[in-house]
């Protein structure tokens, strides 16, 4: 597992989404990049009932990268809990509907995934219910395990191929873990950080 | 020898454009001759291959004529005798022994041509010692070396990089095995002879580790290949230790492989990769493209 780096690519007046994806793609394409299947990351948010006191909200979240694990994160009074399952524990969620409640808010990011000698780069389309939001783009370098030694390398990466759209620092997440072993768990926590963010964005759901 | 062989060579492309003649005559009428005067054209094409055919022959005719009565019987030596086979299995061992006699021949040509050229080679990896008797001490041998002196060769390099992890094991009898681990950066397996350097292979950081499967990422695949290169230049029959030395401190300068711009334009990536190589002089860092 190497360190990887979401990043939006703001959409343009005239562009459609489809249109954006095609313009990267022939963009990465040209730097000698092979497209390899496609990738879905997925989110869906369960509620808790609020009779059993303080609202808990559960993220349930799949990426097609690490096909047999179920990613959850519990939010509880500020703080947020990771929990790596396996596939049964989409059916355990299947149990609990007495407790936690689904959303009708599925979100997705989905599209085509390239790879360019060690970088695996990932071109998604993100829905809410269906509906476009946006386009985000994952570029992961997989030969190095510690964000801090490679972050320069990945920004140098990032900005050739996206522009200036790209930031000089860090993901906000990743800031305070830049000198540790990257996880999986880490890419989904990304993915959940931007997909608040287009949540927020078109006030579907409020957030704590 | 030479009107021969053009005589030979007349035949095999007399034969090769009659063949042309047969084929062309068994294929008869093909799509590609169309519709319109179909039989003409095909007519017109076996009429010009019969043509080549005539003018072949006279080439054959003309380098026949050429030759020379040999002035002997050719001496053949004891394979005269072959003739007198009477078993039929046996006949056709007379071009295996043709062949036999061509390979060692070639055999004799490349082994004289690689001599010369390995005795330029400075990379010479045995000691060799030229000197006369009279000035000879007991020589410094670097793959018969005690266990207990090469443990103490790699404990002191262990000592000086800190950021460096380097376990040994002797998997295979005497020699060791080192097991380098780079900060978290990289790992390598080093096998020893002595305090000869054999192998190397380098592989990313969690990836398991053995002599013989190569990562699974291109970055470390270039550098095993350029560990080999650096092992056959810090090689030293006569200061072992200082070579194992050496390659260790080229190897630990990769702690900064992606964190490091190239020396030379300044970037991090090109070809989609970082910089590979380390100056051997000064470990400065450089892309495969710019060590020149
Ligand atoms: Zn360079």
């Amino acid at each position: 597992m190497g360190v990887t780096i979401l990043q939006q690519f703001p959409m343009l007046e005239n562009r459609t989404g489809p249109q954006t994806i095609d313009f990267l793609t022939k963009r990465v394409v040209a730097l000698g990049a092979i497209q390899c299947g496609q990738f879905l990351v997925d989110c869906d948010t369960y509620m808790s009932t609020p009779s059993l006191g303080p609202q808990r909200t559960v993220h349930v979240m799949h990426n097609s990268e690490q096909p047999a694990s179920v990613f959850s994160l519990l939010e509880s009074s500020g703080k947020t809990i990771p929990l790596v399952a396996d596939g049964l524990f989409d059916l355990l969620m299947l149990k609990m509907t007495p407790i936690y409640t689904k959303k009708q808010t599925k979100v997705e990011s989905k599209g085509p995934r390239f790879e360019l000698a060690d970088f695996c780069i990932k071109l998604g389309s993100v829905t809410i219910s269906q509906n476009f939001k946006g386009v985000l783009v994952e570029v992961e370098y997989r030969p190095c395990v510690v964000p801090a030694t490679c972050w320069d390398l990945l920004r140098e990466f990032l900005q050739g191929f996206l522009g200036s759209c790209v930031p000089s620092m860090p993901p906000q997440y990743l800031q305070p873990r830049m000198n540790e072993i990257y996880q999986p768990m880490d890419t989904i926590q990304q993915y959940l950080e931007h997909f608040s963010m287009y949540r927020k964005a078109s006030g579907v759901l409020q957030f704590n | 020898m030479e009107p021969l062989h053009t005589a030979l060579g007349a035949i095999k492309v007399l034969r090769c454009s009659v063949g042309q003649v047969f084929s062309c005559l068994a294929n008869g009428v093909r799509a590609d001759h169309g519709e319109e005067g179909r039989d003409a054209k095909f007519l017109s094409e076996l009429d010009e291959l019969l043509s080549s055919v005539t003018q072949h022959l006279r080439d054959v005719e003309q380098a026949v004529n050429s030759l020379s009565q040999p002035p002997g019987p050719f001496t053949l030596g004891n394979t005269s005798f072959l003739s007198q086979e009477c078993t039929q299995e046996r006949q056709a061992l007379y071009s295996q022994l043709v062949l036999s006699y061509k390979w060692t021949d070639k055999i004799h040509e490349f082994s004289n041509l690689s001599v010369a050229l390995l005795s330029q080679n400075s990379l010479k990896r045995s000691y060799t010692n030229s000197s006369t008797a009279k000035r000879r001490r007991a020589p410094t041998s670097s793959h018969n070396v005690p266990p207990q002196n090469v443990d103490t060769v790699i404990s002191s390099i262990d000592r000086q990089f800190p950021d460096m992890n380097i376990s040994v094991s002797r998997p295979f009898g005497a020699n060791a095995v080192l097991q380098v681990t780079l900060s978290r950066v990289l790992q390598a397996v080093v096998a020893l002879k002595g305090l000869m350097i054999e192998w190397v292979v380098v592989k990313g950081y969690g990836e398991t580790l053995d002599l013989w499967s190569e990562s699974r990422h291109k970055v470390f695949r270039k550098i095993t290949e350029n560990s080999h290169a650096a092992m056959l230049h810090f090689s030293s029959p006569t200061m072992p230790e200082l070579a194992v030395r050496s390659f260790m401190t080229w190897l630990h300068s990769f702690n900064t492989l992606f964190s490091d711009p190239c020396k030379r334009c300044g970037n991090h990536l090109h070809s989609a990769l970082p910089p590979t190589w380390r100056d051997f002089r000064s470990l400065e860092p450089f892309h495969e493209e710019c060590k020149h």
